[in-house]
């Protein structure tokens, strides 16, 4: 694949030259929480990035599976910082409309706060199988066991100052 | 003053571009010159002869050269007229060749007309020439070493046996430095005691070494060829000279253990203790942090030697020349929190490592997982810990730990064949005679390599498990090891900040000392007369380390076996009546070469000439004997006495870089525009900002200030200065009125003559576009104008 390089400054622009100076040596991955779950690993990210590898560094569920605890960033001995790679990567996403499920589901979220000022558990799981319904039947399981403890809100619940959380999230968006 | 003009055709060098006969006519036209002639080789013996019969016949008593660079051949000249009688700084040469004749091939016309400005600038510039004495001092052969480790060892033992008189101050009880710790050493795996030890001896016994354990230099004064260095030497309330170093006598009955410092905490030692076997001197030490005073060991020592009552002593010592071999400092492991060093007791560090190894370290060669007691069947090394980590502050390479690690491996391998080895890398780094050769030997060993970055170090129910990513499989991995060795970095010796402020030594951004230049001058510190060796400047091998003590030593010997040091008679001076003392020149001076003791006084030794001082001083209380404020001033008067071109220039550049880049230019055959009228200066912080002030106002349209590359100047950080000085000048031209561009600075190598070019093509093409200069001063006044009407 040729190397995207308008792709890669805008990483870099993003997050920061100091990616440039990245030794792969693994610090970051190996300190991540959800690294197992990751594939590619953290520094196999930076790596395509730094290739202008566009489409293998978008489309991956790395970028949504990052909790953003920092500690990559913590430890990194170049001083690169890996959570504003994916923080980058997850802006250009979602520039250009690159929807996986875990995006839709950040979407429908972020939704929900800005119209209610906080989220209702029945109302978000069921918008979000329509665009991912393949999950119906897991989610069905979990919901059936969490139901009768309560751990689930039926009714949409809306919240005073509304106005402003839609301002914040107005003002977040730029 | 009658002054005679020599006009060099250089063969057809000159003469084939510029109009020779008119210059020789020009030139004698000048005021004050009495005799000026064409020569067609004036270096040449003809040549020299001609002016030295003129010197003879016209009683001339300065020259003008107009020829090639003064970089080439101004110490012929001198030469050449100082045996015709005349002082040798009595001579001045226009550079006309390297920058004019061979800069300006297609337009000699003007060729010719730049070439009787640079002849009138030298003239005027040698009618102000004052005769200089270089002056002789006596310097003391007494030399001081500083740190006895194996580089500071080497260099004492050259320089006594060179015949010098050396003084070896040492922190410790006992010299040998870190190298004296170690078991085997890379790539030989030859014993390190075994080799250091006769070399620690020699020391004791030689006649010209004077040794100072457990001392520290507190203070330092004077300049090269004359330092007073004062020196403590620290009570050990043992006599060195009566103590036997049987040890066990006092030892045996000494009731208070401590961690041994030489074991790196996993040995113990008494509160009167010897070192290790084979320290020199070998005599007993009394550590007053941990003695209760009991006074056992004194009644047990046999020879009477332990003094309670001792008290440390002032030493005051003069000698000619300081090396400073103060070493290196492990990094503090304990620092990187995430691998648990001093929490978990199976995590230790590369020199706990080589102690334990050590057939004479705690363990007595016993390689044991602290927690256990038992020998350990997996051990793991951890690459770059402090070292190549921004997260500490330490990016550099500590260059030794991948070797380091090497050999311990193989070592521990050679001993427990069944031990099961793997070292955690970013990059195996095995760059040296033998190096590479030497992981070969690992790897066939049946050591394992994993390329990664352990990121933690995690402690379950006694077991040790590390972290990682294996990167060349791109595997999440969390193993065990009985135990986890450290590989840690080397940092500047903490203990010698304040002798490196003592001695004004700059520090470069790993906070090693800095040397002179980075290639060309290894062994010297930027303050004359001292010298840096092994790991004080950067983290080394030990037979580099031994090399730079030999060659500091070859540097010191150098500078002192003749006992007299002959002064370049260029310095600073001061003009008492005019200071005001407010020290700005004191801290400016890369040299530390001026005190202020009302007045400010310049210590002509240290002084390099480079001019700082003088472009400071707010009184203009400091001038220079050479380069004086005078000469130059004349020659930009000179320059801009008659307006030739549009735009006019004047150049200042500095001697070393971008001097010799505007030569390089001209032996390069690059071609440039005429517009501007050199002027050379020591460094580029000698330009006055009343010297570009006069230029602009006598109808230079712009001034040119160039210096060697930012980081890489001759007199450590004077391109700073005069950039920080054309700042501020900038701000000055724009209330005037006048277009800030008009003063420019550039940075070029020596080896950069196209740069230089192309700077001031760009710097014409700049000024042609604000127009000649005060054009910008009418506008302001048209404009002032149209708003009152």
């Amino acid at each position: 694949m040729p190397e995207d390089k308008a792709f890669k400054n805008e990483v870099l622009r993003l997050a920061g030259s100091e990616a440039l100076t990245c030794i792969q040596c693994g610090t970051c991955s190996a300190s991540c929480p959800t690294a197992n779950l990751m594939n590619p690993s953290i520094r196999r990210l930076i790596k395509l990035c730094l290739e202008g590898r566009k489409d293998e560094a978008l489309h991956n569920e790395t970028l949504w599976l990052c909790t953003s605890c920092l500690l990559c960033t913590v430890r990194c001995p170049r001083g690169i910082r890996p959570k504003a790679v994916v923080s980058a990567l997850k802006e250009i996403a979602g520039r250009e409309e690159k929807k996986s499920k875990d995006a839709s589901y950040e979407e429908l979220f972020v939704k929900q706060i800005e119209q209610n000022g906080r989220i209702a558990e029945l109302p978000l799981t069921a918008e979000f199988l329509f665009v991912f319904p393949q999950g119906m039947v897991s989610s069905m399981q979990m919901g059936l066991e969490l139901l009768p403890k309560g751990k689930i809100g039926i009714e949409i619940d809306r919240i005073r100052g509304r106005d402003e959380v839609k301002r914040i999230i107005e003002e977040l968006r730029g | 003053m009658p002054i005679g003009v020599y006009v060099c055709h250089c063969g057809l060098n000159i003469a084939g571009v510029l109009n020779m006969e008119e210059l020789k006519r020009f030139a004698e036209s000048l005021p004050d010159v009495t005799v000026a002639r064409d020569l067609q080789f004036s270096c040449s013996d003809i040549g020299q002869e001609q002016i030295q019969k003129d010197i003879a016949e016209f009683k001339l008593d300065r020259v003008v050269v107009a020829a090639c660079s003064p970089r080439l051949h101004e110490p012929t000249f001198r030469r050449a007229i100082s045996k015709a009688g005349l002082n040798p700084y009595m001579l001045e040469m226009a550079n006309i060749r390297e920058q004019c004749s061979w800069v300006h091939m297609d337009q000699p016309a003007m060729a010719t007309e730049k070439a009787k400005d640079l002849i009138r600038m030298g003239v005027a510039k040698a009618a102000l020439l004052r005769p200089l004495e270089p002056e002789s001092i006596p310097v003391s052969k007494y030399v001081l070493v500083i740190g006895g480790g194996v580089a500071g060892i080497a260099a004492a033992l050259d320089m006594a046996d060179a015949g010098l008189h050396v003084f070896l101050v040492e922190r410790r009880p006992t010299i040998g430095g870190y190298m004296a710790l170690l078991t085997d050493v890379f790539p030989t795996n030859d014993c390190s005691i075994c080799v250091l030890g006769p070399k620690m001896s020699e020391v004791f016994n030689h006649p010209d070494i004077t040794l100072f354990t457990y001392s520290e230099v507190l203070g330092v004064e004077g300049s090269v060829g004359n330092f007073t260095v004062s020196v403590i030497k620290r009570a050990r309330y043992v006599d060195e000279k009566l103590c036997k170093g049987c040890i066990n006598e006092c030892a045996g009955v000494c009731p208070v253990e401590v961690p041994s410092e030489y074991d790196f905490g996993i040995g113990k030692r008494k509160a009167i203790y010897i070192a290790y076997p084979q320290a020199v001197p070998l005599a007993a030490t009394i550590d007053p942090k941990a003695c209760i005073g009991c006074g056992r060991c004194e009644q047990a020592c046999p020879a009477q030697a332990v003094r309670l009552e001792q008290e440390p002593e002032d030493i005051k010592l003069n000698v000619g020349a300081i090396i400073v071999a103060t070493g290196w400092q492990p990094f503090d492991a304990s620092r990187k929190e995430e691998y648990g060093f001093g929490r978990y007791r199976d995590v230790i560090t590369t020199l706990q490592m080589e102690r334990m190894l050590n057939a004479s370290g705690p363990t007595k060669g016993d390689v044991v997982a602290p927690s256990t007691g038992r020998i350990a069947d997996s051990i793991a090394f951890l690459q770059c810990v402090g070292s190549r980590d921004a997260t500490v502050g330490n990016p550099y390479c500590s260059r030794i730990c991948c070797m380091a690690s090497l050999k311990n491996a193989q070592l521990v391998k050679e001993k427990y064949p069944e031990t099961d080895i793997t070292i955690y890398y970013i990059d195996i780094r095995a760059c040296g005679e033998g190096y590479e050769e030497f992981y070969l030997r690992a790897q066939k060993l049946g050591i394992n390599f994993v390329r990664s970055r352990v990121s933690r170090i995690e402690e379950v129910d006694g077991r040790l498990f590390l972290i990682f990513e294996d990167t060349q499989t791109a595997e999440i991995k969390r193993v065990h090891h009985d135990m986890a060795v450290l590989s840690v970095g080397l940092e500047p010796e903490k203990n010698a900040e304040v002798l490196g402020n003592l001695l004004g030594l700059s520090r470069r951004p790993d906070r090693f000392f800095e040397i002179a230049h980075p290639k060309m001058r290894p062994v010297e510190a930027h303050i004359d007369g001292v010298f840096i060796a092994g790991c004080a400047s950067g983290p080394k091998e030990i037979p580099i380390s031994i090399a730079q003590g030999s060659a500091a030593a070859a540097k010191a010997i150098k500078l002192l076996h003749k006992g007299t040091l002959e002064l370049e008679p260029t310095s600073a001076y001061v003009d008492p009546d005019k200071c005001i003392k407010c020290k700005l020149c004191v801290d400016i001076c890369p040299k530390k070469a001026i005190s202020v003791k009302s007045p400010a006084y310049v210590d002509e030794a240290a002084c390099k000439g480079c001019g700082s001082c003088a472009a400071a001083c707010p009184v203009d209380a400091i001038n220079m004997r050479f380069f004086s404020d005078e000469q130059i001033l004349a020659q930009v008067r000179a320059a801009t006495f008659e307006k030739k071109e549009s735009p006019l220039i004047v150049a200042f550049l500095c001697n070393w870089c971008s001097y010799g880049a505007a030569d390089l230019a001209g032996t390069s055959r690059i071609q440039y525009p005429t517009n501007a009228r050199n002027i050379r200066v020591m460094c580029s912080a000698r330009v006055d900002p009343s010297f570009v002030l006069e230029a602009l106002r006598r109808g230079a349209d712009g001034v040119l200030i160039a210096g060697c590359r930012i980081g890489e100047c001759h007199y450590r950080d004077g391109n700073y200065q005069a950039l920080q000085r054309v700042q501020v000048l900038k701000g000055v031209l724009e209330k005037i009125g006048l277009n800030p561009g008009r003063v420019k600075i550039v940075w070029c190598a020596a080896s950069e003559g196209e740069i230089y070019a192309k700077d001031l093509r760009e710097f014409i093409a700049e000024l042609k576009a604000m127009g000649p200069v005060g054009t910008e001063l009418k506008k302001l006044k048209n404009n002032r104008n149209e708003g009152e009407a």
